[in-house]
């Protein structure tokens, strides 16, 4: 097996929390606003059940074939060379999402903290360093993100409590005005996001315990949707349906924190959660793109592609959209569907519908 | 030159006569072919001779048996390494006028002499046998007098060593409010006793080598059966096998030579010279090495949370403890970040600053010529500086430096307008802070800092949190002796967590720590929690 580490269940679950958390935190809220106003977290719940069906494909395909990831037990469903084609776009659509992602992540600081450096050098830095972890392995990762993960999450609830003097429940108020097609509509943004459990597949091979992967899936998906959901609350009490105009709500919600004039600026806090977020998960599907190339190439060892695929992803990151709006607007109107309707939902789906009627995996019946 | 290489004289039974490094190396590679002693005393001694020539501290004492005047003895030690009255009363005396004549109505003779000699006539405690030179060589040098007996091809070893050395004092780099102060010493049998007082159980097992193919020391591999996982003793005991050098002079050339990533800067041994630190370790179920010549003994393996754990931890009551530690983690933060925090807010991110605060900040720098990050820099060398003065000067002058010291980093930088005072206060709160974690952490923290700050005058807050993920990620690959550096918070331990940041109180930690104790894991019974027994009815 190329990956010699193992990870325990508890470390897959913060794996999988950080890796949807991270970048939804940041645009997703204003996505969902956009179309259900104040009674976005019903869709943010209404995303936590439907992600359900596909977090259940995904586990329900690798415990057929126990010990592969997508791109080796493609070949088992498919045959070698259609097996090639789709394993080769599954890994331009990890590809292309790290890029999205890394995009993001220079936007963000740039747009936010540091206007007159270029976008350029963030790139570099993230990537070097997820180079630097790949090189270490999944193991290290992991533990990274144990480590990161629980300050991000102390991080947001010290700004979501500290904020309280500025929020006000009425503005939930009425619930339900927005009409189901509209909640649904809202759902689809955070549905994308959550919908990257999908990735866990190429994780489930290198579980100490495999069979517990739909526990891990199911407790993933339930507290990412738990959080996502608190976060929207938070921010909508805090400033109404006119979230929806705003780039990334929860800088806005922590520049409003003002306690007794001492306890204020708040920005480096959320500039540090994103960071420590955004390396994670950017890290993760870097992990992700190396370890399925490997696979894909028949390689013995994933590390020496780790340098190589960070150019690409590097190069990739840079051309993939001209501005931050046009990458926003990328993101919320053409990503959310391409993203649910091929490789979160429709392939894997279609995937175990094959596999099912050919009979193959291992413990079918 | 030439008589350097010229063969000395060689007994019956010896074939050749070198020594120095090289050769000694190539005996211990052949056990088989050590050299024996003859039974002529004479071809013996000047075997000896030719072996310690020019040694002027080894003494070779030669005379006769009082009853027997056919049968010859000498005495061979190092002066110094012996106890001089015992050698005269106990050897001396006893052989040349006490010793019996008849004992069961057999005489001495030249072929019982020995038996003779070391059960009527030596008054010493511990004495044993031994034929080959290599061993009688290496008890000499290590302070054991030998007796050879003509006629015979065995040597008495008497154990009567007695060395000076330095009384056992509190220790010197870790101090405690409440708790024991004893610590190690020079000599490895007074540090093992040490061990041995604290944990009276033949299950402490404390094993002796010898490394340096030159210096010979002497070391101890001690660890508790029955509580350490056996494996981990293997792998320690094998990396030292591995150690080919000349001489062993400090634990510290073993830590490089053992541990796990050769090119970190972060330990994965710990050191200490307190026995109870020790003690602790080993009842958790850790090996500790002892090394002859040092107070400096090394425990393993040693995860990152113990940089903000002290011996005291364990003996104060556990609320304070725990915050205490908190104290600690806030302070291992702040050494660490505090001056490329404030550079990057100078620089960077001024509105991070309340305004009143901005205000008289940017009215201190208005005079001062040189960007924050020089300024910070200038002013942290100066402190490490200080620093290393402080510990290499001689002691009579202490007093001198630290008051130019403070005058030039305190009071006179700012006046000269050189520096801000408040880059003042950031460098001397750094430095504190860095005083209060355990040593061998602190020292790489302190390393550590000024990449932190040039990432941070290059790019900010950006920079200062890219680093930490670096040291982070780093630090996450570490293992020592195959335990994760950064349990129990990475990987989470759930247990382990109870001596963690904080202490829970003795009564709740009931487990040992599960990456080292898993072999025994019961420390202690379970509900202890204390409470008045009921009122009788």
């Amino acid at each position: 097996m190329l990956e010699k580490g193992k990870i325990d269940s508890r470390q897959a679950v913060f794996l999988n929390i950080t890796m949807i958390i991270a970048t939804a935190l940041l645009v997703v809220p204003a996505m969902t606003t956009a179309h259900a106003n104040q009674d976005a977290w019903l869709s943010s719940v209404l995303a936590a059940l439907l992600v359900l069906p596909i977090a259940w494909i995904t586990v329900k395909l690798s415990s057929l074939f126990p010990g592969k990831t997508i791109i080796e037990y493609l070949e088992e469903i498919l045959g070698r060379w259609p097996a090639k084609v789709i394993g080769f776009l599954y890994l331009f659509w990890f590809v292309h999402i790290c890029s999205l992602m890394i995009r993001e992540y220079g936007d963000f600081i740039v747009t936010a903290f540091m206007p007159e450096t270029p976008l350029i050098v963030f790139h570099i830095v993230v990537v070097t360093i997820g180079a630097y972890t790949i090189k270490q392995g999944l193991e290290v990762l992991a533990r990274t993100n144990q480590i990161f993960l629980p300050l991000i999450l102390f991080s947001l609830v010290m700004i979501m409590s500290l904020a309280t003097p500025e929020k006000d429940l009425n503005r939930l108020l009425p619930v339900l005005e927005a009409s189901c097609v509209d909640i649904f509509k809202g759902s689809l943004a955070p549905l994308a996001w959550f919908g990257e459990i999908s990735t866990f597949t190429m994780i489930i091979p290198f579980l100490k315990k495999p069979t517990e992967a739909w526990r891990i899936a199911f407790i993933s998906i339930l507290l990412v949707g738990f959080i996502f959901t608190l976060l929207v609350i938070g921010i909508v009490t805090t400033f109404g349906p006119s979230v929806a105009a705003m780039t990334y709500p929860v800088l806005n919600e922590t520049r409003v924190i003002n306690i007794a004039k001492v306890i204020e600026r708040m920005d480096p806090v959320i500039m540090s959660v994103w960071v420590m977020g955004g390396f994670v998960k950017i890290t993760f599907f870097y992990y992700v793109i190396v370890l399925g190339s490997a696979q894909w190439l028949k390689l013995s060892e994933y590390r020496p592609l780790t340098m190589p695929v960070g150019i690409i992803l590097l190069a990739l990151s840079m051309a993939i959209a001209d501005n931050l709006l046009e990458s926003i607007h990328f993101l919320a109107n053409v990503w959310v569907f391409y993203a649910i309707s091929t490789f979160e939902l429709g392939i894997p789906l279609v995937l175990l519908i094959i596999a099912v009627i050919r009979g193959r995996g291992g413990n079918n019946n | 030159m030439a008589a350097f290489f010229k063969k000395p004289l060689r007994p019956r039974r010896v074939n050749s006569i070198k020594n120095g490094p090289y050769q000694e190396k190539k005996q211990t590679h052949h056990p088989s072919q050590s050299l024996l002693l003859s039974t002529d005393i004479d071809s013996n001694l000047n075997y000896l001779k030719a072996i310690f020539q020019d040694c002027s501290d080894v003494i070779f004492r030669e005379f006769l048996l009082a009853q027997n005047e056919q049968i010859k003895l000498a005495l061979i030690y190092t002066d110094g390494l012996t106890d001089k009255t015992q050698i005269s009363e106990q050897i001396m005396r006893a052989l040349t006028l006490e010793i019996p004549m008849v004992v069961h109505g057999e005489e001495i003779t030249r072929a019982n002499a020995l038996h003779f000699i070391k059960m009527k006539g030596l008054c010493i405690n511990q004495v044993r046998e031994s034929q080959k030179i290599e061993e009688i060589v290496s008890a000499i040098l290590s302070g054991e007098t030998v007796l050879l007996v003509d006629g015979h091809s065995t040597a008495l070893i008497n154990d009567i060593r007695s060395w000076e050395m330095r009384a056992i004092e509190d220790s010197k780099t870790e101090t405690v409010v409440r708790g024991p102060r004893e610590s190690f010493v020079e000599t490895l049998r007074t540090n093992t006793s040490m061990l041995r007082r604290k944990i009276k159980n033949p299950n402490l097992k404390i094993e002796m080598t010898k490394l340096g193919e030159v210096s010979k020391t002497d070391i101890a591999v001690a660890y508790i059966k029955g509580i350490v996982n056996q494996d981990l003793v293997t792998e320690v005991k094998s990396r030292l096998e591995k150690i080919k050098i000349d001489g062993i002079l400090d634990s510290g050339y073993l830590e490089e030579l053992i541990k796990d990533n050769a090119y970190s800067p972060f330990s994965t041994i710990s050191h200490t010279d307190r026995p109870d630190r020790v003690a602790a370790n080993l009842l958790e179920g850790r090996v500790a090495i002892l090394v002859d010549g040092t107070p400096v003994v090394l425990t393993m393996p040693y995860i990152f949370l113990e940089t903000i754990q002290t011996p005291e931890d364990y003996y104060e009551q556990s609320f304070f403890t725990s915050v205490i530690r908190i104290l600690r983690i806030g302070s291992l933060i702040a050494s660490l970040t505090l001056p490329s925090l404030y550079i990057a807010i100078i620089s960077f991110h001024h509105e991070m600053l309340p305004t009143p605060l901005l205000l008289s900040m940017a009215a201190q720098r208005e005079a001062v010529p040189f960007p924050v990050f020089v300024e910070a820099f200038l002013m942290e060398i100066a402190f490490e500086i200080i620093r290393e003065a402080g510990i290499r000067l001689p002691r009579p002058v202490g007093q001198a430096v630290s008051i130019v010291a403070a005058l030039i980093i305190g009071e006179a930088a700012v006046q000269a307008g050189l520096v801000a005072a408040a880059t003042v206060i950031v460098v001397s709160l750094t430095a504190m802070a860095s005083f209060t974690i355990y040593y061998s952490g602190s020292i790489t923290i302190r390393l550590l800092r000024f990449p932190l700050m040039i990432l941070a005058a290059s790019l900010g807050l950006f920079g200062l949190i890219s680093g930490i993920t670096i040291f982070v990620v780093h630090m996450a690959g570490l293992r020592s002796f195959g335990v994760p550096y950064l349990a129990p918070v990475g990987p989470i331990i759930t247990g382990d967590l109870k001596d963690s940041v904080v202490r829970v109180p003795w009564w709740a930690m009931n487990k040992r720590p599960y990456l080292m104790g898993q072999n025994n894991p019961q420390r202690e019974a379970s509900r202890l929690k204390p409470q008045p027994s009921r009122p009788k009815k």
